[in-house]
């Protein structure tokens, strides 16, 4: 079976919430009937190319980024985007990505409330005197425009969980809405545990 | 729009491969109207799936992309060729699983691409098996 764009083909020994099929990029970000990708580039656009996405871990934000940078290149602009890890209090490790930004460029820090609030400032100061676009994601606001609010809700998990299972799957509705409920509605850590499962329901 | 039929078959009709056997096949792709093929590329990998990072490297790779200078016709089999290495070798685990497959990615006019793959195994490791509670 050929399979469209970038998406790694599913074979049928694959356990479907595998890293490979689930990170940011793999599968695109679900938007409620009256959003799009489109209409947050233009209303980033109206908030000078600055702005941010906020939500609990697991909520979606860096997959909603992951669908937004396709975007970001129709609108001419050129994203750079670092990630930042394990308490990453400072940018120190991304300078080399940095220095490229200017007028052009969007900026996008997924992961910004780990940034020491010195270094946030630092940040900004830096893409104001670059004229570079800010994109950040965070646990909560931060202060700087709101782009859109991410969260899980059960309509959005089930159609993710449609879109990934195969035609006959040990596992099903009933296991995602058990595994949120224990996850807090982290939506990346239920479908870890759902991987789980899926390993051991096999075997039997 | 319609995608082109591609067709992509290995030589020996099997499953499992030892290190350092050869492995080959070819490949066609039958265009539709109003689609043009722009090149392809085909490539002999592997991969790792699992709940960590994905680990990816490619052992194979040939590209064949249109120039000015001539017209390739994609409707004629391209064989490709490899010999197989010694590692990694194939092996499903409950964590982790390494895959090998030849992938053929297909770039279209106007950005698009289709990619079809044929899966094999290096080896046989024999596979783990969950603990069950």
């Amino acid at each position: 079976m050929a399979s469209a764009g970038e998406s790694p083909t599913n074979s049928p020994q694959s356990n479907p919430f595998s890293t490979r099929f689930i990170q940011p990029g793999a599968i695109s970000y679900l938007f409620p009937a009256n959003v799009n990708a489109a209409q947050l580039v233009e209303r980033l656009a109206k908030n000078g190319w600055w702005g941010e996405i906020t939500g609990p871990h697991g909520s979606g934000k860096s997959t909603l980024l992951a669908s937004l940078v396709p975007q970001l290149i129709l609108a001419r602009k050129q994203p750079l985007q670092v990630t930042l890890h394990n308490g990453e209090r400072s940018l120190a490790q991304h300078g080399e990505t940095l220095a490229r930004a200017d007028a052009r460029t969007i900026v996008i820090v997924d992961g910004y409330e780990q940034l020491w609030s010195w270094n946030r400032w630092r940040l900004r100061r830096f893409c104001r005197r670059r004229q570079a676009g800010l994109i950040v994601t965070s646990h909560a606001s931060t202060g700087l425009p709101p782009l859109y609010a991410c969260a899980v809700d059960r309509q959005t998990a089930a159609e993710i969980l449609k879109r990934l299972l195969p035609a006959e799957s040990p596992v099903g509705q009933a296991d995602l809405d058990h595994a949120l409920a224990a996850n807090g509605q982290n939506l990346r850590d239920a479908l870890f545990e759902l991987y789980d499962l899926y390993e051991q329901r096999q075997a039997k | 729009m319609i995608a082109p039929a591609i067709t992509l078959t290995l030589h020996e009709s099997r499953r499992v491969y030892r290190p350092g056997e050869k492995l080959s096949g070819q490949y066609y792709i039958e265009a539709v109207e109003g689609t043009e093929t722009v090149a392809v590329e085909i490539s002999v990998l592997w991969h790792t799936e699992g709940k960590g990072d994905e680990d990816i490297a490619v052992h194979f790779f040939d590209r064949v992309s249109q120039d000015e200078r001539a017209v390739l016709d994609f409707r004629q089999p391209r064989v490709f060729s490899t010999v197989l290495p010694n590692s990694p070798l194939s092996y499903e685990g409950v964590l982790i699983k390494i895959r090998w497959c030849v992938r053929l990615r297909v770039f279209l006019s106007r950005g698009k691409q289709i990619v079809e793959e044929r899966s094999f195994q290096l080896g046989e490791v024999p596979p783990a098996r969950a603990v069950l509670p």
